[in-house]
């Protein structure tokens, strides 16, 4: 180690200091050829499409694509958004679905992985049964709780039927008032287990001493989880929201399959919607300009992403 | 998984009892997530074994008069047209998952090793670069990627869904790989070069075996996202013969509306791959997630 100081000391002294990044490239080429491969794929399928979005987005584009046809409009497409009606019942469902989901699927995950902490007989069978909602693929589950909820045959309707409390089976995702917490239950059952999978893994860093000592102090069962246990889960908290939230924020499969955005966009989100403008009414330019500013959006909560996870590297020690 | 089981001090029956009130309180909670998430399972697997007739009534069989499994024998039959559709969605979701598994290893492997040892510069934002991307949807992309394949010709090809595949499955590789380097002793490698192996020997001989499991779980997840990939195969591909699963199901659905137990089995038949290879590699997959995350 000390060699390899003194000699870079010299080298140092030789070279004016405006070299100093380039020469430290120079001298890390060989790490580069490790990276370079995963580096160009990211350019091609990332980079790239990044930039071409937000030169579509200022570009009025005729349907079919023919992009010699394109006619730079400015903002225009901007303003079109702000100014339509439906962007402000897509946001406002967009939240609605992003808070509810999110909030819902972390309290029960977590509620799960405290119920499952302590060992007891079955433990490992019922938490691999209340994963696999999260593995199987989100196309089948949109048609199991389609079918769960089909305003004909479906079970939910026909027990409430059959236990009085309702005289025909209701129409869950077919009504503008109902369809929303529908797609949010159906939501949650496939999103909780990855809370519950963070979470178990997050209680099994707390440090029993601490526990046992609070116990000793007298502190109840409640207050040794509020005050001991909820504390120290609080990175991995923060780490497991955001990533619902993101991952909410993006859903596409199940309000694309189950519903469409319909019944009159009461369940269109902005993914389900900007699918809509460019694939469905080819509206290239607008989509390319929701696309631009759920960029903006997903760039600041990435922010956040970020500095919950150098949160946690600092704490290690190791950054 | 090591949980150290709680210890009451014999002769305080009081606290004992608060104590099992949590307890029962939690379990009562699990059987109501265990009905949450098992009913709906429940409810496809029978609804598979009905015949077509008899999922139509209302209100509904609990369980089928006539239990059949022609559903199942309709989709593996390699005579009959359903059959023949079935199995070569089936097919081609496992050729391109499989496909895009492999490209992701081999190109992740050493970039996740350079992020977790070397220090050259540029790494942490290249590295926080690669993991942004999980943050974007496929939409974003979607667009200029249709652009950008019609213009090299891949529209109407797996290859598409490869290349577009790598862009979740490889910063996702790369993070998890990255926690389990992380957690292998860089002493081992120094040993290995002080007896005369070069750095990249090192890595092949010395860290690649140590990360087998992170490999192999690494694999597996990268195998589920393109095996439940909708969103790009439905925009990429139209012709019948290409098709994978998930958008293959859809088709088959909208063609056949009122054939639910159909419906059902290919759903439970879709799913049963990745199932199972989560149930059996669950250990090395959930250690992996959670790497990154709760250290502390």
């Amino acid at each position: 180690m000390t060699i390899l100081t003194g000699k870079a000391e010299v080298t140092r002294r030789l070279q004016p200091d405006g070299s100093g990044v380039l020469r430290k490239i120079w001298e890390h080429r060989a790490d580069y050829a490790y990276v370079l491969p995963a580096i160009a794929v990211m350019l091609i399928v990332i980079a790239y499409p990044i930039y071409y979005t937000i030169e579509l987005s200022l570009f009025n584009t005729p349907p079919g694509l023919q992009l010699r046809d394109k006619i730079f409009v400015g903002l225009d497409n901007y303003t079109a958004i702000l100014k339509s009606p439906v962007f402000w019942t897509v946001t406002s469902n967009t939240l609605i679905w992003t808070a509810g989901s999110t909030f819902i699927s972390f309290v029960l995950g977590f509620a799960c992985a405290l119920a499952l902490h302590r060992d007891f007989a079955g433990r490992a069978i019922l938490r691999a049964v209340l994963i696999i909602p999260w593995v199987i693929s989100a196309v089948a589950a949109s048609y199991i709780w389609k079918w769960i909820y089909h305003s004909d045959f479906g079970i939910i309707g026909a027990v409430l039927v059959g236990l009085g409390l309702s005289d025909r089976p209701p129409n869950f995702i077919d009504s503008v008032s109902t369809v929303l917490p529908s797609l949010i239950v159906v939501n949650i059952w496939r999103e909780f287990p990855f809370a519950m999978i963070m979470m178990m893994a997050g209680l099994q860093t707390v440090p029993d001493q601490l526990l046992r000592a609070a116990k000793v102090d007298g502190a109840n069962a409640w207050q040794r989880f509020w005050h001991v246990t909820f504390p120290h889960l609080r990175n991995v908290s923060t780490v497991t929201i955001l990533l619902l939230a993101v991952a909410n924020f993006n859903s596409f499969i199940i309000p694309w399959i189950m519903t469409g955005g319909g019944p009159s966009n009461a369940s269109h989100i902005w993914i389900t919607h900007i699918y809509e403008l460019a694939f469905g009414r080819q509206r290239w330019g607008v989509a390319s300009a929701y696309s631009v500013l759920l960029f903006l959006i997903l760039m600041s909560l990435g922010y956040f992403y970020v500095r919950a996870l150098s949160g946690n590297e600092q704490k290690d020690g190791s950054e | 998984m090591s949980t150290i089981a709680e210890t009451t001090p014999p002769g305080q029956a009081r606290r004992r009892i608060r104590i099992d009130g949590w307890r029962w309180g939690g379990r009562i909670f699990l059987v109501f997530m265990l009905l949450y998430t098992a009913l709906p399972m429940i409810w496809m697997l029978i609804t598979s074994i009905k015949s077509g007739f008899a999922a139509l009534q209302f209100p509904p069989q609990w369980w089928p008069d006539q239990p059949t499994l022609a559903s199942y024998q309709k989709l593996l039959d390699p005579q009959n047209s359903v059959g023949q559709d079935f199995l070569r969605f089936f097919w081609n979701s496992l050729f391109v998952s499989t496909a895009t598994t492999i490209l992701s290893v081999i190109v992740a492997v050493p970039a996740a090793y350079a992020f977790s040892r070397f220090t050259f510069p540029g790494r942490n934002f290249l590295f926080f670069a690669v993991l942004l991307r999980n943050m974007f949807p496929a939409v974003i992309f979607l667009v200029p990627l249709f652009i950008l394949m019609r213009a090299i010709g891949l529209v109407n090809t797996h290859g598409s869904l490869i290349l577009t595949y790598l862009t979740f499955g490889l910063p996702l590789a790369i993070w998890l790989l990255k926690g389990f380097y992380d957690n292998i002793p860089v002493q081992l490698e120094q040993a290995a070069r002080i007896d005369g192996a070069t750095r990249f020997q090192a890595f092949v001989l010395i860290v690649m075996p140590l990360s087998a499991p992170g490999i192999i779980a690494t694999a597996i997840y990268s195998f589920i996202g393109a095996w439940n990939e909708y969103i790009y195969a439905y925009t990429f591909l139209s012709k019948n013969e290409q098709l994978t699963l998930p958008v293959g199901i859809q088709r088959f659905f909208s063609e056949n509306t009122t054939d639910f137990p159909g419906l059902m089995a290919a759903s439970f038949m879709m799913s049963v791959p990745v199932v199972v290879l989560f149930l059996v590699l669950q250990r090395y997959f959930v250690r992996a997630l959670t790497e990154g995350a709760v250290k502390n």
